[in-house]
This record gives C-alpha cells, sequence and structure tokens, in this order.
C-alpha cells in the first residue's frame, strides 16, 4: 500500500501480513505510519496506491463487509460523556445492528468483561481515562468481531491501567481474536504479542514472531567491559577487530566503561574474552547487556519521521 | 434502507438525540401541546362566523374583535419561522463536525452505519431537538390557512358560500381573487418550511466538510446569507419579468370575452409563479445539499 497526503508520502509500499489468531505488535515512532495504516484497514482512508484485504474482504469494495469483522479504536477517541456507561454501549449495539432484545445482556456481558458493571449507571464522563479505555475497547467488542484493530490502546495510562488493558488483550487473545495492536511502548509490546513488526517513515523495517525477533537481536550482541586503565588503547584494539563494531566509551561511577556491539555465539565470546587478558588489558568487568527489543528499535530505526 | 431499523425513528442516532433531549429539564413535554384543542375551536369558530356572517358590515365587525387573537398567532408564526429558520442551520452545522471535533466520527464510520444512515440519522437527531417548534407550527398553519380564506372572502366582496347565492360577473370576481389569494397564502406557508429545509442542508453539507462545529457554523452562516441574497435577486428577477405578463393576458382575455372573475385571479399569477419557483429551488437544493454531504464523508 502507498498512502500520500499530498507532498507527503506517509506509506511506502508497505507490505504486511498477520495471521490469523496472532497478537500483532505494530512498533514505530510517532508519525511513522502505523495510525495510517491502521486507519485504511479500518476503511477510514483509502490508500493511493494499493490494495488492503481483511478477513478476506477489500477495504476498497467490501467495506461494510470489513466493518462487520473489524473492531477499530483509535488513538484519539471520543466519548459521548453526557450518555450512561450502559447507553453507551447500547448506542453503538444498535450501530451494529444488534436487534434490542439482546442488546441489554450484550451490554452486561460486555461491562462484565472489561470489569465496568459497578459503573453501569453511571455517566461516562465521571469515569477515569483508564475506565473510558476499557469502555472504549468494550464497545469495539460488541459486534463480535475477529479482528481487532488498537490504535494506541495504553497511550496515557497509569501503570495500573496499563497492566489492566494488558490482561484483557491476552484474554482476547485467548478468546480467538487476532489483534493488531500499535503502540511506541515496546515493554508492553513485548510482553503480549506473538508477532512484532517495526515501520519506519512509511516502511517496514522489520517483521516477523517475537522469537525471530529475538534471534536476530542475539546474532548481535551488546558487550560491556570495565577496564581500571588504558582506556584508549583498548578503543583501538577492540575497533581494529571484524567481529566488533560501535566501540563506544561510556561512564560509570567516574570509572571507563566500553559499550560494543559483537557478532558471534557464545564460544566466540568465549574467545574474545581470553585474547583480550591475554592481550594485557586489566579488565575488571565483563558482561552481556540483554538485549531487549527497545535495542532492536533503536537500531533498526533512525528517527526519521516521513 | 438496508439497515436494520425500519423507520428513522429507530435510528440510534435518532434514540441518542432524543435521550438528550428528554434529559433536559426545560423541555417540554407533551403536556405543552394540551392547549391545541382548545386554540384550535376557538379559530374553527371565529372562522365560521366570519364566513357566514351575511352582511359585509357584519363580517368585517367579527374579523375585527378577532384581530387580536389572530395578531397573537401570526406573531408567534412568525417569531417560530424567523426561530427555526436560523437555529436549524447552527444545529445541523454543529451535528457532524462536533462528532469529528470528539473522535466519534470515527467510531461511528466504522460501525454498520452507511454513510447515508448516518448524514440522515444526524440530520434526525437535530430534527429531534427542533420537534416542538415544528409541530407548533405545523400545527398553526391550519389557522394561517383560515385567517387567509376569510380575509380573502372579506377583500373579494363575497365569501364563498356567497358567491352561489349572489351569481353574476361580480361573484365571479370575488370567486377568482378568493382563490388566487388562498393559493398565494398557502404557497406563502409552504415557503418557511423550505426555507428551514435549505438552511437545515448547508449546515449539514458544511458540517460534513468542517474540522470544527464552531467553524461549520460561522461558516454556515456565512453560506446562508449568501443564498439568501441570491435568491431575493432571482425573486426580483422572475417577479420583473412576470410582471408584464399579467398586463398582455388581461387585454387578451378580455378582447377574447374572459370571465372578468378568472382575470383577477390572473392578475396574481407572477407572484404564485415565483414563490413556487423559490420553493421548488429551494428543496431541490437542500436534497442536493444532503447528497452531497454523504458523497463527502464516502469519500473518506
Amino acid at each position: 500500500m502507498t498512502k500520500r497526503y499530498g507532498k507527503l508520502t506517509a506509506l511506502r509500499n508497505l507490505d504486511l501480513t498477520v495471521e490469523e489468531g496472532a497478537v500483532f505488535g505494530f512498533v514505530g515512532p510517532n508519525g511513522a505510519g502505523k495510525t495510517t495504516t491502521m486507519r485504511i484497514l479500518a476503511t477510514l482512508l483509502r490508500p493511493t496506491a494499493g490494495e488492503a484485504w481483511v478477513v478476506g474482504h477489500s477495504v476498497l469494495n467490501q467495506r461494510r463487509e470489513v466493518r462487520r469483522a473489524i473492531g477499530y479504536m483509535p488513538d484519539f477517541f471520543g466519548v459521548y460523556g453526557d450518555m450512561k456507561v450502559w447507553e453507551y454501549l447500547d448506542f453503538f449495539a444498535a450501530c451494529y445492528e444488534i436487534p434490542p432484545e439482546t442488546r441489554q445482556l450484550l451490554t452486561d456481558d460486555l461491562l462484565e468483561l472489561v470489569d465496568l458493571a459497578h459503573r453501569r449507571e453511571d455517566y461516562v464522563d465521571a469515569l477515569s481515562r483508564g475506565m473510558k479505555q476499557r469502555l472504549c475497547l468494550a464497545r469495539t467488542l460488541a459486534h463480535d468481531p475477529r479482528v481487532l484493530i488498537l490504535d494506541e490502546p495504553a497511550s496515557g495510562l497509569d501503570p495500573r491501567a496499563r497492566i489492566e488493558i494488558r490482561e484483557l488483550l491476552r484474554e482476547l487473545q485467548g478468546m480467538g481474536k487476532t489483534i493488531l495492536v500499535s503502540s511506541h511502548i515496546l515493554s508492553e509490546i513485548q510482553e503480549i504479542c506473538t508477532h512484532v513488526g517495526i515501520i519506519e517513515a512509511g516502511q517496514l523495517v522489520a517483521t516477523g514472531t517475537l522469537a525471530e525477533m529475538r534471534k536476530r537481536i542475539q546474532a548481535q550482541r551488546i558487550v560491556r567491559i570495565g577496564l581500571t586503565g588504558r582506556i584508549e588503547e583498548a578503543q583501538d584494539w577492540l575497533s581494529s577487530r571484524p567481529d566488533v563494531m560501535e566501540v563506544q566509551p561510556v561512564t560509570r561511577n567516574g570509572e571507563g566503561d566500553l559499550q560494543f556491539l559483537f557478532s558471534g555465539d557464545d564460544d566466540g565470546l568465549a574467545r574474545f574474552l581470553s585474547e583480550l587478558v591475554a592481550a594485557g588489558f586489566p579488565v575488571v568487568m565483563f558482561r552481556e547487556e540483554s538485549g531487549d527489543l527497545e535495542d532492536l528499535f533503536m537500531r533498526l530505526t533512525k528517527g526519521v519521521v516521513s | 434502507m438496508r439497515e436494520r431499523w425500519r423507520t428513522i425513528l429507530d435510528h440510534p442516532l435518532f434514540q441518542l438525540e432524543l435521550r438528550r433531549v428528554r434529559r433536559r429539564r426545560w423541555w417540554p413535554g407533551r403536556r405543552f401541546f394540551l392547549f391545541y384543542p382548545a386554540l384550535l375551536g376557538c379559530a374553527l369558530g371565529y372562522g365560521v362566523m366570519v364566513t357566514f356572517a351575511g352582511s359585509l358590515e357584519n363580517r368585517l365587525g367579527i374579523l375585527v374583535t378577532g384581530v387580536p387573537g389572530v395578531c397573537l398567532l401570526s406573531v408567534i408564526n412568525w417569531l417560530l419561522v424567523l426561530g427555526l429558520t436560523w437555529i436549524a442551520p447552527a444545529l445541523t452545522a454543529a451535528s457532524i463536525a462536533r462528532e469529528r471535533e470528539l473522535g466519534t466520527l470515527d467510531l461511528l464510520q466504522t460501525t454498520l452505519l452507511s454513510e447515508r444512515s448516518l448524514v440522515l440519522g444526524k440530520l434526525a437527531g437535530c430534527l429531534a431537538q427542533l420537534w416542538p417548534g415544528l409541530l407548533t407550527m405545523a400545527l398553526l398553519t391550519p389557522f394561517q390557512l383560515l385567517l387567509a380564506s376569510s380575509s380573502g372572502a372579506i377583500f373579494s366582496l363575497g365569501s364563498w358560500p356567497g358567491v352561489w347565492f349572489e351569481g353574476g360577473d361580480a361573484a365571479w370576481m370575488g370567486v377568482g381573487t378568493w382563490l388566487g389569494l388562498l393559493l398565494m397564502s398557502g404557497l406563502g406557508l409552504l415557503r418557511p418550511w423550505s426555507d428551514i429545509a435549505l438552511h437545515a442542508a448547508v449546515g449539514l453539507f458544511v458540517s460534513a466538510l468542517a474540522r470544527s462545529a464552531s467553524v461549520a457554523v460561522v461558516v454556515s452562516y456565512g453560506v446562508i446569507l449568501g443564498i439568501r441574497a441570491a435568491l431575493y435577486l432571482v425573486n426580483a428577477l422572475l417577479s420583473a419579468v412576470l410582471a408584464v405578463i399579467p398586463g398582455l393576458l388581461m387585454s387578451g382575455a378580455l378582447a377574447g370575452g374572459m370571465s372578468e372573475g378568472l382575470v383577477g385571479g390572473l392578475l396574481m399569477a407572477p407572484i404564485i409563479i415565483t414563490s413556487l419557483g423559490i420553493i421548488c429551488i429551494q428543496v431541490v437544493g437542500a436534497v442536493l445539499l444532503v447528497y452531497a454531504a454523504i458523497w463527502w464523508l464516502r469519500q473518506a
């Protein structure tokens, strides 16, 4: 898909497949094109070029079928503050053509699911942000969609509310729903996603299962060493090696540490250490920093925003 | 409609607005309209008296007695028309733009509501807010017609039943004028409805485009003032052109031996044609604007 807004290209030949039943984490800096992609999938925008399908329905020609299949929660969503919580859900259930007879039961079930049953008769305005977010999530579930498209569902929430949303997503995954969730908070995504896609400047930089991503991270491990002296010399020595990249000094309590990327397996790392000691450097600390999604993200993206 | 709701009354957006409206403390309930049967009774009695009151002097006397009441009704009607024609566009202009401002438009658009259903539902929601005014206006229509009929009867020198008893050319002249007056006031009564429809449609269309409700309201008022000025010009031009015709018709008709009574009615033809034209333009414009709003939302 490609999407242009005037001269600005928001998406550049984005090609993405999300498997059924997956929780796909969509990661990228602000302005990378996450929201644009999601809005296209939610039939709110038309791509300038290309095509997208949701559960086999084209977002261009079968919008109604797509809308029936998806539950969409935008990053900036409004609620009708002057409605009661149950009325809010009832209204959207009506918009999804759910007959009045079953709506009451459905509303109760949804409120139970998002843990808002005790606030049923309250006005939406009286809810906290986290509760509103949960209410909005309940709204997206009104017609029992197969796919959920959630744009930054946890943005602006306190840690507790964030964990509650995460638990909810887990529960929904257990119900067999395919979830496309975007976030710029990587630790969150890491915990709930089965698949991850990293997008920057409208292009998909990396995509795969979380395990694949981990492997990718480990192919280049981050190593940190502490020396009592000869730091500049060590820096040169490291830089001259083919299996070491991006050497940079890190200061820790006044002492000089060095951090670098090392490509190689565990044996290679052990060999590297013995060579380092053999070269006569006063090594006091040698450790591998655990690489996570955040590092991968930082390494793959350049901070470019289209 | 493919949607499940059979009538517009079942539409979720209409129901939503109705729920909001009902929550207002100052909102008149159904009791508000209990005044109507009483009013209707008085007016009917009055109309019958004016129509059947024998001599012209008696009729004039009765008419004058009823003047305060008639004036009051006219003033109420006038205020209603004025209010509704300018409140309706503000409501419709705020409707869709407000949803967009709140961020709820995206939510609505991803539901099964089609764009057409969304726009019509929003329009219905505005009607839900205006129904007491609209209903009062509709209920006052018979009084206006009755008034037109009786004053028409007075001014045309003979009431409808009187015509048959008196007979002759003078009576026919009366009938023509009376019918003409009645048609004119009928169109005059339709005109405010077409005004309201057009203004509401302009508001709705601007609302579909605008980012925020306040901008939409201001722009709508501007557009409506522009349209009003344009229609005023059209009206003036049409009247000027059509004013020539009765003269021609009349000379031709009289030469051809046509009844003077019908000629009296013909005198009013230009005004009638002009009002009819303006009403048609407004109604067609309103429908087109609503469809334009739907089309715009479909473009995403």
